[in-house]
Order: structure tokens, then sequence, then C-alpha cells
């Protein structure tokens, strides 16, 4: 009888409950079997041929270790360093957007006008390069040549930095009735050898000063035919891009324009220097 | 006409910093530096002589403007905004 149980109950891990009943009615059941129900016979024993169960595990490790710890820590962090980049890239690429539309709307613009070489120019022509723009008239007393002077200045310290790139000195005339190619060409060699002067007709320069919004006006005449023109006295700053960047007005003093220009191209070139998302995309 | 090149500039502003050394010597009177004056005028052209004269008023108003305590002295007329 102890075998026919050892055997039904060996089995009964393969068979159902279906096929345990067929064999308990092949040979008459011993008594102590009947008073037990098969399901709980069968299943509460624990089988001897199998491998001894673990036991449960001792106290202290719990499904929590300090490794498991370290481990999830260390994973949370750089996934938390990740998105922080990726938002601060985001933030980057919102403040680079924000700010071109915002230069292209109030100063600056595009201009067509001559150089004092006689070549014609349009504003395109500067593209690529940092440029200082300054609008003033070869007939006048003090400003013009100061002003000139210092913008002279200002190109040689920015280039002799380790930080400052080169830049276009440019002289665009209020007056061109009088100032012709020539007259230009003479003016700017004294003041640096590569201030490029610009003049052109009455109607192109005015497009150009209303680009720049610089005022200008023509005094009354003298005796000698000889008139101030009144004008704007800024010098401006316009980025590889075209788009204006930053003013200086007659205040500021050689020292300080340079500091300014200087941050204002490493500004630049930290926002167009692209993050490692950004050259994925 | 052709503009006034550095060399001329230079004269200018030099003849007009002598007669403006002599304005500004502590009790002068005007008529002492009639002489730097004339040489000042031979130097500059017209208007440029005009503009340094506004200019040279206009530095003198902002000393009296600055040293006076306490704002504007009586006499002066200043346009309200």
């Amino acid at each position: 009888m102890t075998t026919l149980i050892s055997y039904i109950v060996r089995t009964s891990t393969k068979l159902d409950k279906r096929c345990i009943i067929p064999l308990l009615l092949q040979s008459p059941p011993p008594p102590q079997l009947l008073l037990l129900s098969p399901l709980r016979t069968f299943s509460s024993e624990v089988p001897k041929s199998q491998p001894p169960q673990k036991k449960r595990p001792a106290r202290g490790k719990g499904p929590v270790t300090w490794k498991s710890l370290a481990v999830t820590g260390v994973i949370g962090a750089s996934l938390l360093a990740f998105m922080l980049y990726v938002r601060k890239e985001k933030e980057a690429a919102q403040a680079r957007e924000r700010k071109r539309a915002l230069g292209k709307a109030s100063i600056g613009g595009r201009f067509e006008l001559i150089d004092h070489n006689g070549t014609p120019r349009t504003s395109d022509d500067f593209l690529g390069r940092w440029v200082l723009l300054y609008f003033g008239f070869t007939h006048c007393p003090d400003v013009c040549p100061d002003e000139l002077e210092k913008m002279a200045k200002v190109v040689d310290d920015v280039e002799k930095l380790e930080c400052g790139q080169s830049i276009q000195p440019l002289f665009i005339t209020v007056d061109p009735k009088r100032d012709s190619q020539a007259a230009i060409k003479q003016y700017c060699a004294e003041f640096h050898p590569r201030l490029l002067g610009l003049t052109g007709s009455e109607d192109a320069i005015a497009q150009a000063c209303r680009a720049y919004r610089v005022y200008f006006s023509a005094g009354p005449r003298d005796e000698d035919d000889d008139y101030i023109v009144d004008h704007t006295i800024i010098l401006y700053l316009v980025n590889p891009d075209g788009d204006f960047v930053d003013y200086f007005g007659q205040n500021k003093t050689a020292e300080q324009a340079t500091a300014s220009i200087v941050f204002s191209m490493k500004k630049f070139d930290d926002a167009n220097k692209k993050g490692f998302l950004g050259s994925l995309l | 006409m052709s503009f006034r090149d550095k060399g001329v500039r230079k004269a200018c502003w030099e003849s007009r910093d002598r007669y403006w050394a002599c304005l500004d010597l502590p009790d002068i009177q005007r008529d002492h530096c009639l002489e730097l004056r004339r040489l000042y005028e031979m130097a500059c052209p017209v208007h440029w002589v005009k503009h340094f004269d506004r200019k040279r008023q206009y530095m003198e108003f902002k000393e009296r403007i600055h040293s006076t305590p306490g704002g504007v002295p009586t006499g002066v007329a200043l346009s309200r905004p």
C-alpha cells in the first residue's frame, strides 16, 4: 500500500486531478486515504525525490542591499545629469532664437554703397566678419577725427588680445555731396590702413542711415559755402551674422569699448558652439 | 572743397588750445588774448571757429553749474522740460 501511495504522489505533480481519481478507483483505496481529501493529501506532502528547498534568507539580507542602493543611486544621478544637460541645451537654443528675432527688428539692416576704391559694396559683403561702423563726414571739426582715432585704437587693441578677432572698420559718410571717393580714401588712410570708407547717392546714404537709425542734418552754410553736418555720434558693432550687437557713444573710452567687444565676441562664439546633442540633430 | 587733412587739423586744434589756455589764466581780461584769437581764427576755418566757440561756452556753463553748490545759480536761464 505504501508503494502505491508513493507512486501516486510521485506522479501527482505530472498528472492533474482528473487522472488521480481513476487511478485511485482502480484498486480499493485504504481507509486512511478515504478519510483525507485527495487534493490535500497530495499537495501538502513534500515529495521526497525533489531536492530540499532553500531555507528563508538569513536576517538582515532583504531585497534592498547597500550594493543595490548604490547602483540605483548611480543610475539615477546619471539620468538626472543627462536631463539637466538636455534642458540647458534647450534653453540656450531658445535664447538664441529669441535674441536673433529681437536683434533684427530694432537696428541694422542692408545697405548698398560704393567703397573708396570705387567698388560697389553691400552689407552682405561683410558677413562672416565682425564690423565696427561709424557715420561721419570729412569736414568734421573735431568729433569725427576723435571717434575715428578711438575706433582705430579699439580695432588694434582687440586684435592684439588672444581672445580677440579681427574687425573690419567701416566709415559711412553722411555728407555725400562733398565726400567723393577720393576724399574719403585720403581721409580714411589717415586713421587706419584697413578703414574702408563708403559713399554713394543721397538716397543710398539716407537708406543706410535709416537702417541704423542715424540722424543727420546739414547745418547753415557760411560765406565759404562750408557747413557742418549734425549727426548721431555712435560706433556700431555688428556681428558676423550681420546683426547689430552693441554701440559705443562718445562717453565710452577705447578701453571700455575693447572690453565690451571682446565680451560680445565670446558670447557669440559660445552661442554658436553647438552642444553634443545639437550636432547630432 | 577738399577737407582739412591731419596736419591742418592739428595746427587748428593747437592754436585753439593756446587761445583757450590764455582764457583759463586767472584774473585775465578777454582782450589780453586778442592776439592769440587772431592767430586761432587764421588757422581754423570760419565754421570751426564758430563751432569751437559754442563748445567753449557750453564747457564754461557746465563748470558754473557743477561748481555752484545746491544747483543752478540765479541769473542762468534754464529751459524747464
